[in-house]
């Protein structure tokens, strides 16, 4: 053994490593040094792409991929406006069941021509079984589809048909009130049945093994590496009106990575921690996103305590759930309904302010007190013990901790023990209804409160609490099958009153992300929804 | 010596197969399914699915399949990442870690034969105190918060090193110093402990009385020695930071291979957890049988022939 050998590599390792200290400043050439006068930004998401294909597609980081690089019929603009995009004109039958697209000329980003067909063809694959498309049931109401995705009848019997190049016509099994917003969900865009072919089960694995029809194309993404690029697609129809040249993107795991990056620009925009956004409240660029998840708890309403609605009551009442916003991190938004803050814009009112219940979801110690001897003496026992599941992650666990203590201390001689499992188990025993009190939480896969109502229907495999009610249950079943639009927004808000109002759920808190946005950065549209970011008109001010 | 390595291989592979089994059955029996929109999908959509990936058949012929499998060196397709073939996902990933958990080991045990033999040989002066509190340090200071400092001071303050990301050998300095700290720590407190005593034995003073140098001494006796036991340190630690550290590699942006381990046990990715185990014990098996011959070759007291006959 030659110790002088193992020294002198010892020593070439510092040397070299001191050596590169001087150069190591600003090696990173892919982001520039400020976001004035460019028209490239440096953008961040928490997690890796898990596809880039459609019918695949399961996550936001994906969703908010494909939303950029791919177009479909409607494009979602502010408050989940739908705008047209790839159609010019949409005609609807009386009945509400045929729809007929007019599309415009365009071309994918390969220079291939975009035709109805490239719509039939993605359709047909997402439903198809063998896909194994976890979001298949999204087209549930349209002719045939959820015959084909049980494998009981034929793919090319969906209910969608290409009439020449440009002429799409799609028949539903029944009225679908939130299509449109559909059509502007990923899910639904078109797929180029060449590109897909010829890379087989590779396709959507890579930005090579993908085809673009959007704003941008993506550059640089191998599968599972932490950082790609958006550049603007050439070919798109709408390039005119795409400021952007393009979107640097890199994974960021761990906060403070992220905002000292950001300090450095080398990002321009960063989500933050819970003490993050203590910190940087007040700093230029805070933003706050609606994520359109909104968390609550379900009664197992087959325990005999839950049954009773005033228990359900005191308890809900005995919860402050400002505290348990601040206890969360600070940017969460104390809820009191269950479609979330900032998913649904009705008549310029956020659909959440319509129905929340400011009754039973405020803060009352002295009326939940008094709820709660009336429930002991309706159920004939003196106390009261129960156990609240949640998740293991540090949210889950803080929200336990605070709801047990409350509680404990709003209602003197009730007795709550917590229970803090993984994701997986706690969806596995909220499924089995073996929970007494369970917090689930929801977040919205389009903008209309039908995707949160729909869930407490009885038969709803996601009312895990098996809260049950006739009327509710009538409601939201003739919400969906009026052809009057007023009408079914008021069945919808009388049905979440009923929820609320009855207890049939407590609701917690809406989950809301904070941020520092680089002030000069303009016009993206965000929407909690589905698809978040939209970048198609974002432009760098100065420019 | 060949008899010897044909019969380790055989227990190697015997190892695997247990490992592979228990593994195997272990993760079955985690709840859940590994479709990431499971709290979205009805019973009737989970059923549909399951049959696609054969996850409706039973354990046991799900279990034999895996095993067929991966004789023929298929270890399925992930399900976080749809479609991509495990083996390509593992060989995208592992690069990263093993590149970084060798240079923290050669940069950490380098630096620990320096400062604990410096240390055994000044024993009792300021030098070797201060050796101690640096290793004691080094040993209780938890990588990560050394990681989020260096990241601060040395990345943001001063620039001279790129805050994260991962390409250029500049980008690998600050966290190979940080996963450093752990084995630099250790193997200092090691090698002082063991050339103190061996700086007391009579080959020691024999040398010396043969005239030769001090330097001489140490180099070719003292320490010598004591470097024989470092190499058992040595094996493990090899694989602890070659199979990827997940809040290091999150820190710096790195894809490792640690941070994908937690996170396909999470999600239940099946094919992914089974893959990332076995590059992990393989990647341990070996290096245990390495250092098993490489003690043999360094050590004359040891003849592995003879052991085993």
């Amino acid at each position: 053994m030659k110790f002088t050998k193992l020294f002198a590599a010892g020593a070439t390792v510092l040397i070299a490593g001191s050596t590169l200290a001087a150069c190591g400043g600003n090696s990173n050439n892919s982001s520039s040094s400020s976001s004035s006068s460019k028209k490239t930004i440096n953008w961040m998401d928490s997690a890796e792409i898990p596809t880039m294909d459609i019918s695949k597609a399961t996550d936001v980081t994906s969703f908010n991929q494909l939303g950029n690089v791919e177009e479909g019929l409607y494009r979602l603009g502010k408050n989940s406006k739908v705008e047209n995009a790839l159609a010019t004109s949409t005609k609807v039958s009386n009945d509400g069941k045929t729809w007929t697209f007019t599309l415009r000329p365009s071309k994918w980003s390969n220079g291939d021509k975009l035709t109805a067909k490239d719509f039939v063809y993605s359709w047909r694959r997402t439903v198809n079984p063998k896909t194994a498309s976890q979001y298949a049931y999204l087209f549930e109401g349209i002719h045939n589809a959820s015959k084909i995705s049980a494998g009981k009848a034929p793919v090319n019997s969906l209910g969608i048909k290409a009439v020449g190049d440009d002429k799409l016509v799609v028949t539903l099994d029944k009225r679908i009130p939130y299509f449109k917003l559909l059509m502007g969900f990923p899910l639904f865009f078109p797929q180029n049945q060449k590109v897909v072919e010829a890379n087989g089960s590779k396709y959507g694995t890579s930005s090579k093994t993908t085809a673009f029809n959007g704003p941008f194309v993506q550059k640089g993404w191998t599968g599972s590496n932490l950082s790609w690029k958006l550049e603007k697609n050439k070919n798109y129809w709408d390039k005119k009106n795409v400021k952007l040249n393009a979107i640097n993107y890199s994974v960021q795991k761990t906060p403070s990575t992220a905002y000292n990056l950001y300090q450095s620009n080398k990002l321009d925009a960063t989500i933050l921690d819970a003490q993050q956004t203590k910190n940087l409240k007040h700093n230029a660029g805070y933003t706050l996103r609606d994520t359109a998840a909104t968390f609550y708890i379900q009664y197992n309403q087959k325990r005999k305590i839950f049954k009773n609605e005033n228990l359900r009551k005191a308890i809900s009442m005995s919860i402050n759930r400002k505290a348990l916003a601040n206890a969360l991190g600070g940017s969460n938004t104390p809820a009191d309904s269950l479609t979330s803050k900032g998913v649904v814009n009705h008549d310029g009112k956020d659909w959440s302010e319509v129905v929340g219940d400011k009754e039973s979801a405020s803060y009352n110690p002295t009326d939940a007190k008094k709820l709660y001897k009336k429930a002991l003496k309706e159920l004939g026992v003196k106390s009261v013990s129960f156990s609240i599941l949640s998740d293991d992650t540090d949210s889950g666990q803080k929200t336990t901790e605070t709801l047990q203590s409350q509680l404990e201390e709003n209602l003197k001689g009730m007795k709550v023990s917590v229970s803090n499992v993984p994701f997986k188990t706690r969806l596995n025993r909220s499924t089995n209804g073996n929970f007494d009190m369970v917090i689930s939480g929801w977040s919205a896969d389009f903008a209309d409160p039908i995707s949160f109502v729909d869930l407490f229907t009885s038969k709803n495999v996601n009312n895990n609490g098996k809260w049950s009610n006739a009327q509710y249950d009538k409601l939201i079943a003739d919400s969906k099958t009026t052809a009057d639009t007023t009408k079914r927004w008021n069945d919808l808000e009388k049905a979440e009153k009923i929820l609320l109002n009855e207890e049939g759920i407590a609701p917690l808190y809406y989950k809301t992300e904070a941020w520092l946005v680089r002030p000069d950065i303009k016009g993206i549209v965000y929407n909690g929804a589905g698809l978040n970011y939209n970048f198609k008109s974002a432009y760098v001010s100065g420019n | 010596m060949a008899r010897y390595l044909l019969k380790r291989i055989f227990y190697m592979i015997l190892t695997l197969f247990i490992v592979a089994t228990v593994t195997f059955f272990l993760m079955k029996s985690m709840p859940g399914s590994p479709y990431a929109n499971e709290a979205k999908m009805t019973l009737t959509q989970q059923h549909i699915m399951n049959e696609q990936y054969g996850l409706n058949k039973p354990v046991w012929e799900q279990y034999l399949i895996y095993i067929a499998g991966m004789l023929h060196g298929d270890f399925g397709t992930s399900f976080q990442y749809s479609n991509q073939p495990v083996a390509s996902l593992i060989g995208a990933r592992l690069g990263a870690s093993v590149q970084l958990g060798l240079q923290a080991l050669i940069l950490g045990v380098v630096l620990g034969v320096i400062v604990g033999a410096i240390a055994a040989v000044k024993q009792g002066t300021w030098a070797d105190s201060t050796a101690t509190v640096i290793s004691i340090i080094g040993k209780s200071v938890p990588n990560f918060v050394l990681a989020v400092l260096l990241q601060y001071y040395i990345g943001l303050k001063l620039g001279w090193f790129p805050l994260a990301g991962w390409g250029q050998f500049s980008q690998t300095i600050m966290p190979t110093i940080a996963l450093s700290v752990g084995p630099f720590a250790e193997t200092a407190r090691f090698i002082r402990t063991s050339m103190v005593d061996n700086l007391s034995s009579d080959y020691i003073e024999l040398g010396k009385a043969k005239g030769l140098s001090k330097t001489e001494v140490i180099r070719k006796h003292a320490m010598r020695n004591s470097m024989i036991p470092l190499v058992t340190l040595i094996g493990p630690y090899a694989v602890a930071l070659m199979t990827g550290s997940m809040v290091i590699e999150n820190i710096f942006n790195i894809p490792g291979i640690g941070e994908q381990f937690v996170k396909s046990i999470l999600t239940n990715d099946y094919p992914t957890i089974m893959g990332i185990t076995m590059v992990y014990c393989i990647g341990l098996i070996v290096i245990l049988l390495i250092t098993d011959i490489v003690y043999g070759l360094i050590d004359p007291r040891i003849r592995l022939d003879e052991s085993e006959a």
